[in-house]
Parts: C-alpha cells; structure tokens; sequence
C-alpha cells in the first residue's frame, strides 16, 4: 500500500521481500497452476488418512471448503462479470432445502439428491436470472437481496420446509464423507474456473465486467455470457448447501438463507482478491480462521468483528491480498521501462503503442 | 367496510414508510450512494427515544407530551451519528466502484446492529403513552390513536424537509451538489459540509419516524434491514431523489401491505413487496416522478 505506510516500513518490507521476488511467485502459479491443483488435492486429502476424523477442527476445516466455495462462486460473477450479487445465499438455501426435503420426505439417497440440489439451484438462477440480470449497479444489487430476503419468507410460510421450526436431519454420513465430498466440490470449482479464466468465454466475462456496452458492440451475445456464469456460480453453491443441511443435520430458514454469511462469502473473496482464482480461497480461509477464533474466545462478537472487516477491507485494501501483492510485484514493472523517463520520450510511447 | 379498513390502516402505516424512505432518497439523490445503513438509524432513533423516556420515568412509559419531547432528542443524535458516518467512512469510498459503496454501508450496518445487540439484547421493546386505549371509532373504522400520531409526526417530519430542502441556504446547497458537485464546488458550497449535512438530516428523519414506530410497533436491532428493503421499494417506486415520490410511494407500499395482510395473510407481504420490486425495477426502472436515472 502506498498511502499511509511510512517510508522507512516500505524501505524495509522491499529489503526483506523484493518486488521481484513476488512477480516471480506469480509467475511460477502462473506456469504450474495445473500442479499446483494437483499439490493442493493430494495435501487436502492427508488429514483424514492422517487420522483427523472428526472434532472440532475437522468442522472447521470442512466450513473453510464451503465458505471457500460459496466465495468463489459469488466471484464468478461479482468480480470476474462485474455483476455483485447480494443474495447468492439463495441458491445455497434452495440446495439445502433440496436435499432435506428428499433424503427426509422421499429417502431417495444422498448422492441423488445432492445432483437434484445442484440442478434446481441451477434452474432458479435461470429464471432469476432473466430478470435481475437486466439490472445494473444498485439495481442489481438490491434486487437480489429482495431475491434472497422473499426466498427465507416463503420457506417460512410453506409446509414442506418444515416452516420456521426448520428440518431435522439424523441419519447422516459421517465427517470423513462430508470433509471429501466439499473438498472435492471446492477443487472442481477451482479447476473450472481456472481452466475459464484462460478461454474465449472468461475474456468475455471480464469484458462485460470492464465495459459491457462494448462488449455487446463488438458482437458478443452478453446476456447469455452473464447468465451461463450466474447459472456456474449457482451450481457450485447449490451442492455447497446441498452437502450443509445434511453436514450440519439441521436446517432452517436462519441457517439456510444466512444473512451473515452472505456478507461473509463478498468480504472473503474481496479480502483475498475478486477477480482471481486464489483470491476468495485464501480470503475464505483467513476470515473464516478470524471469525471461528472470535466465536470462541469473545462469543457473541464474531459479527461486530465481520462488520468492521468488511469497512476496513473496502476503505484500506479494496483489491484484496492478491489483488495489492499483484499490484506490489507490478511495481518493478514500471521501472523496467524506464519510469517516468519513458513517457518523457515520444520514440518509446509510440513504440509501446 | 373490510376493504376501507385495511386501506386506512395502509395509509397510516405508508406515511411512516414514506418518513424513513425520504432520507433514503435524498441520500441516493445527492450523494449518489445506497445507504444500506439507514435502517438502523430507524432502530437507534426508537433506541434514544426508549432510553431518553426511562430516564425520566423509570420505564418506557409515560404521557404523550412527554413522549414527543424525546423526538428533537433522537432527532438531535441521530443528525450526529449521520454526519460523523459520512465524515469518518462513507465519504472514503465516494466516487469509487457503486458495489464498495454497498459493501462500505453494509458493514457498518452490520457492525451497529450487532453493537445494539451486545448493549440492549435482541428483545424487542416499545415504548407505552398512556392515553393510546381506546382507538378512535369514526364512521365504522378503528383508528389507534397513536397510529394517528405517528402518522401526522411523519408527514411533518417530511414536509419539514421539504421545505427545509426549498428554503434554506443549506437546502439550496444540497441541491445544488446533488445536481452538479463541481459547478456547486465552483461557487463556493463546501461539497463535502453538504453531503455530511445530507446524511445528518436523512438520519435525523428517519430517526423521529423510528421513535413513532416504537410507540406503534417494536423496536429491536435487527429491525433495520427490512426498512431499508421497503425504502429502496419505495424510492424505485417514487423516483430517486423525489420527496413526493417517495411520499406517494410510501403510502402506496403501506396500502399494498396492508391489503395483502388483511385478504391474503400477513406473512406473504415481505414476498409480495420485493416481487413487486422486481416487476417495478424491469417495468419502470425510473419510477413514477423520477428524471432519467443512470443505471
């Protein structure tokens, strides 16, 4: 950060980590990003092999994955479309419910009813998402509060939610089961989005984000480039709440449409860096650790604590842990070309043009 | 006479919605920022009305004149509160992507909120004024005595800013930033004075209104995001920036509600308020007395 920081503190954080040395860590992710996928996998699969089977910090754990899930799906459209939802919990309570209401009202098996969870998230996004879609900036954002907040009072009001007493859950898999099954959702979706941030149709996405007027100009069909990654984000966070109403055992519209951790998953993927793979990964991982530390060493504060992130977040780093070091590796950049001297010389602009 | 009764109830409860969206508009209008925030200065204006009467009573109790003392008391925190917010934090993040603005107000929404719940507990309290029994009976319609005066205090608190907004000096400069912040720069209105200004008042208002609905309703401190839904309804309804928009939007989202509590059930009106939102926003997205708004 260049304001505020005290010179000899910016002096010293150079001496001790060189711009270089930061532009070459992205670099490397760059180059391995597929094997470093492939790391990622085979440590997040050690614990439960290790032993960890169940206790508390096998739910923690196993909550960092679906926070994490929830974060990068929202970054799907709010950071890499532009598009910032404030009710992408809705696809998480409608997955939730999904999976409840089969595996308790119907006993169709869990597996089953976690694709049914996903597809149905999936197709309400299509039908939301034709009108909200249509909408810009405030707009847009409110309208999918709205969405969420009309979404927790219907499942209120209807019998088979279970209405306000919510749904009990008692014949579950065990921990092991759901630590794999949200590790392995929240690894797809990296890789999905990975492999997207490199195609023809995550360019299109961030030209949307960047200008959709002439996104739309230059022939792309952007209504139905904004709907496919709103439908994305609704598939990986539907089979997030699918998998919760059976890991948690219980569900009702509280937990379901949770109002705090719909603003926990936007502060996590703009704490990490929206707009980026490792962004909302890491920021769900860092904020969740802070908010579960809260929870039990001062109960009750855990939200003030959220709130406050969240104004110092947008107000102090508003690109994020990655989005700054980027910006902090991008540095030396500018020196490369010859700083300021560059723009002084017409040859040397030209020649960049 | 069922059909007249719920309309009078709409319209009582609509003008203290119209109260609390006014400020919502007015923020929106001149700051170019959604205040997701504004609620809970509704839920902090009931909270110092509530504290202000037990101070003097002993409990949340007490005659209607002394019960609207407490209204300038709320009003006057409440115009603090608003100032310091946009002085402290809101103003860092003006003129920066629309979605931080959201975030930057969110956050202290939520921050106030969860402080309210840490100092007075999530139960819900309401203020009692002694000679609200019994409601007033004209013409076969029940009307609660404090509905009335809670009705009447936000059409005043309204007209006030209205003309507050037409009259004075300050209400020029506030227009004038709303409708150019460099030309107003130029001759010399201090931008920054008139958009913390903005935020004091707004709150201000919305502060008396949530003393009212103390008296009429509950107040406890999770109560601010859905007035804050309803006047982001309204305001889309009525226009952004408009004062009458937002009266008549407010009366007419009270009478939507109260129609739909009295045929249907009460529980379906937060569902039928934001679906009406919905069909508004890609129907009319510039309201019914709103200019051309960017979107």
């Amino acid at each position: 950060m260049s304001t505020g920081e005290s010179d000899s503190s910016g002096r010293l954080l150079r001496s001790i980590v060189p711009p270089a040395q930061v532009e070459r860590l992205f670099d490397f992710c760059d180059t391995h990003a597929w094997k470093l996928l492939l790391a990622i996998v085979i440590v997040g699969a050690l614990p439960p092999l290790l032993g960890l089977r169940q206790g508390y910090y096998m739910t923690v754990i196993s909550e960092m994955y679906i926070f994490a899930i929830l974060a990068l799906s929202w970054d799907i459209v709010g950071g890499q479309t532009g598009y910032p939802s404030f009710g992408n919990m809705v696809f998480f309570g409608i997955g939730g419910y999904t999976t409840a209401i089969l595996v308790k009202n119907f006993s169709i098996a869990f597996p089953v009813a976690m694709v049914a969870a996903g597809l149905l998230a999936v197709a309400f996004a299509a039908v939301i998402g034709a009108a909200v879609l249509r909408l810009r900036g405030h707009y847009f954002a409110i309208a999918t509060l709205g969405v969420l907040l009309a979404a927790q009072q219907v499942s209120r009001i209807i019998g088979i939610t279970g209405g306000a007493s919510g749904k009990i859950l008692l014949d579950v898999p065990q921990g092991t089961v759901f630590y794999y099954l949200f590790f392995g959702v929240l690894v797809a979706e990296m890789a999905v989005v990975y492999y997207l941030s490199n195609t023809r149709f995550g360019f299109i996405l961030n030209a949307i984000r960047d200008d959709e007027e002439k996104a739309t100009a230059m022939g792309f069909n952007t209504a139905y480039h904004k709907t496919a990654a709103w439908m994305l984000a609704a598939l990986f966070t539907g089979l997030a709440g699918g998998g919760y109403s059976l890991f948690n055992t219980f569900l009702n519209p509280q937990t379901a449409y949770n109002s705090a951790w719909n603003v926990e998953l936007i502060a996590m993927a703009l704490l990490g860096g929206s707009g980026t793979v490792a962004g909302p990964v890491i920021g769900a991982f860092g904020l969740h650790g802070v908010i579960e530390y809260v929870e039990t060493a001062f109960v009750g504060w855990q939200l003030v604590i959220l709130g406050i992130v969240v104004v110092v977040t947008v107000i102090r780093f508003p690109e994020g842990i990655v989005g700054t070091l980027k910006e902090y590796a991008g540095e030396m950049e500018y020196y490369k070309r010859g700083g300021m001297a560059a723009v002084e010389n017409d040859d040397e602009v030209t020649n960049d043009e | 006479m069922a059909f007249t009764q719920f309309v009078v109830n709409g319209l009582l409860i609509g003008a203290i919605f119209a109260g609390v969206a006014v400020g919502f508009a007015l923020i929106w209008g001149v700051v170019n920022i959604i205040n997701l925030a504004h609620g809970d200065m509704v839920m902090l204006g009931g909270y110092t009305s509530y504290w202000a009467l037990s101070l003097i009573t002993g409990n949340a109790e007490g005659s209607p004149l002394l019960f609207l003392a407490t209204i300038p008391i709320a009003i006057a925190v409440l115009y603090v509160v608003g100032y310091v917010l946009q002085r402290t934090l809101v103003s860092r993040v003006i003129g920066t992507d629309i979605f931080l603005t959201l975030l930057v107000t969110f956050g202290i929404s939520i921050a106030i909120q969860q402080l309210a719940i840490q100092a007075w507990s999530a139960n819900p309290r309401s203020i009692q004024v002694s000679f609200a029994d019994p409601s007033i009976n004209a013409a076969g319609l029940v009307i609660p005595k404090m509905k009335l005066v809670a009705f009447v205090g936000s059409l005043v608190l309204t007209a006030a800013l209205y003309l507050f907004l037409q009259r004075t000096r300050t209400g020029r400069a506030i227009r004038a930033v709303s409708q150019n912040p460099e030309a107003a720069e130029l001759v010399g209105i201090d931008v920054e004075h008139s958009r913390a200004v903005t935020f004091g008042i707004s709150s201000a208002i919305a502060g008396g209104v949530g003393a009212f609905i103390a008296t009429i309703l509950n107040i406890q401190p999770q109560m601010g995001l859905i007035y804050t839904l309803k006047s982001f309804v309204i305001v889309v309804f009525g226009g952004v920036g408009s004062i009458p928009g937002a009266l008549v939007g407010g009366l007419l989202l009270g009478t939507v509600e109260e129609l739909t509590a009295g045929f249907v059930s009460s529980q379906w009106t937060l569902a039928v308020s934001f679906t009406l939102l919905i069909v508004l926003l890609v129907v009319k997205p510039n309201g019914l007395f709103g200019q051309e708004a960017e979107r």
